[in-house]
């Protein structure tokens, strides 16, 4: 058995290796850095792969990106009272008209961004700037399923069995599922057609789940259709998953998603700096190509390899007013949660 | 005793073989899957895997590509070193303060320090964030420290206290009619005796540390990443096959560390 | 000048029970009381969250569901860890070693890597319905992932060990000699199981069903990402009341919910083994 000897030098060849262990040093961000909130998925893997070295050779700044949800940034950020956990947000109407509420956004001075004056009008104001335009429609994998033409048939055969339903935490389930719901004779404040769609499809769906759980369930086969923008198809198409975005006859949704610095914030400058590296043309034309396949903002980037061919079509596409949608989401969540719940 | 092979001698052989072996089969089985997965070439999760290369793990090591997850990693480390630092000083003094002791106090201190080990970490986890913030915290890392000492604590004081119950009573009375002053009955007699009951709690502490999820979810951000949250979504939301390979390094280095462990401290008897 | 009293040295478990204090206990009561509270400024205190919270037969559905994981959890774990430690005790020493590893390495693992390999396992083009397919048993892909059953399944890797440590430990101390007793007196060895061995593990199996409850219950991530949307348990409402909708109060509700789902558990498992003790 063991001797006392051995004993001694087990606790000390334990305490050596635990203080070396600890001798390693943290892990300290670089005196030019700046932490921002980003979508998880797409955005993350596009900002940090383009933004992410762009800024750090233009103005030597580090940047640190948390994935969160527009909905998770505002819930992180309230929480933590005054001190948020970043220094960026990037929100969607929705979650931006609450921040606006509840005074989460520093300031905002456009002049401080030497790309400001590329941006079409109206898309800079005293809360923040819009960076780039999403897309929502269907994603559909053409192996399995033909192309689907409306909202409706994601309910019907041969599509609601592969589908893959969310609910209304994210920007893009709450409007496509307000889309669902004006199909079938509702309206943006009226959802409760699609409701009952939902109920009607629960037992033949295959699956219901947290938004950022879709990439991966679309390519382990688990389902073969759902909604969701285009950048996720995209993304997930240069994966070699089998996946095709299709518009709606009724009409896709776009809007704009803003960048904003939060109140609190510890690195105000290095955050202008990031924003206006996101926004400069070089940086807009890299985000455009797949896989990210993000729809620019700057007006000197010429469009290519995009799902549209023209900024013009935006305007035939559905717009929201969150002003409406805002005070009834909290009671959606809640009762799509009861209402898929077995 | 003479063998029987009755019916029932038979039936029983085979249930209860099969329903062992079907254990085993489920314990083990998802670790192979992951392992063999990790190797695959395609850029998918798919099993099994197409073909067999190291390329993830070359993409994990990449300090360019794979920076983030580094971080993550480094941080995640600092973290389980530091806390698992705290809980042996401070359960290994609670261990020797409580051990043997009769009276209301010292039972209930013993149940009270296990506590964290049965209450969901989820529960304290937001607890911990409401907490924290109100006090006006920001997220950092010595915050994650404490939290995570609060829930692996119970590991290391359970091995030192079952330690302590071990040591032969006379040992420490000899060593005091010789003379010997607590603390010295206490570096040369008890320490040694106990070490291996502390290492393999500081282990069991460390190991939980660094896999800790619930604590880690409400308490870390982007300048506290920490790994098992890193790989979380990037197993979720970018399909990254990457998490394959992070995942066969920590089951590898799991596995070296158990037998390392099992050798020295002989860490199977005491969990 | 006998070293030992009987009081607690304070000045040694003093420091822990100060952390316990200032860290544990603290952040617990603080949890409490903010469910008293109306809204997460926490400028209103009425309670009302909680009437809000068991008016609602939804999420008294949600606490029956979150108790019933737990229960069917510990049963499968039970059904599986029995054998497995009666074959262990049966074995050489060497070969004990070895399922002591095997049994050890899912507690080791972190839950993220368990997660993604049953979601490779239980996809619908994952191993078992590739292995169902190309058997023949089905024509279709079983649906597994995103159900009860893949989940308690998920589950049972990752709280067997739970239970077949403790489980172990008390079967390897059962005095051979009774067992030996009972076969040469006739029993077989089915009868010796249940009516020896079985009884005689008992503070084992308490000890493990005990863990395996309280962890089955908390198991966050397997839970969302194995069980999927439509299976709502306790540690979902408080993920998405605290951090989607921000509404601190319901999620204390819902976290103080939890701490006495388990702790009932864990005293309805004590009662239990006490009554069967006395036997």
């Amino acid at each position: 058995m063991f001797s006392r000897h051995v004993d001694r030098r087990t606790v000390l060849l334990g305490a050596t290796s635990l203080a070396a262990a600890a001798a390693v040093p943290t892990p300290a961000l670089a005196k030019g850095s700046v932490t921002a909130a980003i979508y998880p998925g797409t955005w993350d893997e596009a900002y940090r792969s383009i933004v992410a070295p762009a800024l750090k050779k233009a103005k030597d700044v580090d940047l640190a990106l948390e994935p969160l949800f527009a909905v998770d940034q505002i819930a992180k950020a309230q929480a933590a009272r005054g001190a948020p956990p970043f220094d960026a947000f990037v929100l969607d109407p929705g979650p931006r008209a609450l921040a606006i509420e509840r005074g989460l956004f520093e300031k905002f001075d456009a002049s401080k961004l030497s790309n400001a004056a590329k941006l079409p009008a109206g898309f800079a104001d005293a809360h923040g700037v819009a960076v780039n335009t999403q897309i929502v429609g269907i994603a559909y994998n053409p192996k399995k399923v033909p192309t689907p033409k409306s909202w409706k048939d994601l309910f019907g055969e041969p599509y609601v069995s592969r589908l893959g339903l969310t609910g209304f935490q994210t920007t893009f389930g709450t409007l496509s599922l307000i889309e669902i719901a004006k199909a079938y004779g509702g309206s943006e404040t009226n959802v409760e057609p699609a409701f009952v769609e939902v109920k009607k499809a629960l037992p033949k769906v295959a699956a219901v789940m947290a938004p950022a759980a879709l990439p991966g369930l679309f390519q382990q086969g688990q389902i073969d259709i759902c909604y969701t923008n285009t950048n996720n198809v995209a993304s997930l198409k240069a994966r070699g998953v089998d996946i095709d975005f299709a518009f709606p006859e009724e009409g896709a949704i776009t809007f704009i998603t803003t960048l904003h610095i939060a109140k609190g914030a510890e690195n105000v400058e290095n955050a202008y700096a990031y924003i206006d590296t996101a926004l400069s043309a070089d940086v807009q034309a890299q985000l455009m190509k797949p896989p990210s396949s993000m729809i620019p903002t700057n007006k000197d980037v010429v469009l290519a390899e995009l799902p549209i061919k023209s900024l013009d079509e935006l305007s035939k596409m559905r717009t929201h007013d969150w002003s409406k949608i805002n005070p009834l989401r909290a009671g959606w969540i809640e009762r799509f949660n009861k209402e898929v719940s077995k | 005793m003479a063998r029987r092979s009755t019916p029932a001698e038979v039936s029983y052989k085979l249930v209860i073989g099969g329903l062992a072996g079907l254990a085993i089969a489920i314990l083990v089985g998802p670790i192979l899957v992951v392992l063999i997965t990790s190797l695959t070439t395609a850029p998918s999760l798919k099993f099994p895997p197409p073909g067999l290369s190291f390329k993830w793990y070359e993409a994990l090591f990449d300090p360019i590509r794979s920076r983030h997850i580094h971080v993550a990693a480094s941080n995640t480390l600092w973290v389980a070193v530091g806390a698992t630092l705290l809980v042996t000083l401070l359960g290994v003094a609670a261990a020797i303060g409580i051990s043997g002791k009769r009276g209301v106090a010292a039972r209930a201190l013993e149940n009270g320090f296990l506590g964290p080990l049965v209450l969901p970490t989820l529960a304290y986890g937001f607890a911990a964030l409401m907490f924290f913030s109100l006090l006006g915290f920001r997220p950092s890392l010595p915050l994650l420290v404490i939290g995570h000492a609060v829930v692996i604590a119970p590991f290391v004081f359970r091995t030192t206290m079952a330690s302590l119950t071990q040591l032969d009573p006379s040992l420490l009375e000899s060593s005091a009619s010789l003379g010997a002053g607590r603390f010295t009955t206490f570096r040369r007699i008890t320490l040694p005796l106990i070490a291996p009951g502390i290492a393999a709690g500081a282990f069991l502490s460390f190991i939980a540390s660094i896999d800790n999820v619930p604590v880690s979810l409400f308490l870390s951000n982007a300048r506290t990443d920490m790994l098992p949250i890193r790989l979380w979504g990037m197993m979720e939301s970018t399909l990254d096959v990457r998490v394959a390979a992070a995942s066969g390094v920590l089951i590898a280095s799991v596995v070296v560390l158990v037998v390392v462990m099992e050798r020295l401290v002989g860490l199977s008897r005491r969990m | 000048m006998a070293p030992r009293r009987d009081g607690v040295e304070w000045p040694l478990a003093g420091p822990l029970g100060l952390a316990y204090t200032a860290f544990f206990a603290a952040p617990l009561l603080l949890l409490f009381a903010i469910s008293f509270y109306d809204d997460s400024d926490l400028t209103r205190i009425t309670g009302s969250q909680w009437v809000k919270f068991f008016s609602d037969p939804f999420y008294l559905s949600v606490i029956g569901r979150t108790l019933q994981l737990g229960a069917v959890t510990v049963l499968a774990t039970t059904v599986l860890s029995f054998p497995l430690a009666l074959v262990f005790c049966a074995s050489r020493p060497s070969v004990q070693k070895l399922l002591l590893l095997i049994i050890i390495m899912p507690l080791l693992t972190s839950v993220v890597v368990r997660t993604f390999a049953w979601i490779v396992i239980l996809a619908r083009e994952g191993v078992i319905n590739q292995a169902i397919l190309t058997l023949g048993l089905s024509a279709t892909p079983l649906p597994l992932l995103q159900t009860e059953f893949g989940l308690v399944l998920a589950l049972t890797q990752i709280e067997m060990p739970l239970m077949l440590l403790p489980l172990i430990t008390v079967m390897r101390a059962i005095d051979p000699n009774v067992v030996d007793a009972s076969r040469a007196l006739g029993a077989s060895r089915w009868r010796t199981f249940f009516q020896v061995i079985l009884p005689l593990s008992l503070p084992g199996w308490v000890a493990g069903a005990t863990l395996v409850f309280a962890s089955s219950v908390t198991a966050f991530i397997s839970q969302s990402v194995i069980g999927g949307g439509r299976l709502v348990f306790l540690p979902s409402v408080i993920w998405q009341q605290s951090m989607v909708v921000y509404n601190w109060p319901f999620a204390a509700v819902a976290a103080v919910t939890l701490l006495v789902t388990v702790l009932t558990g864990i005293c309805l498992l004590a009662a239990l083994s006490v009554r069967l003790a006395g036997r």
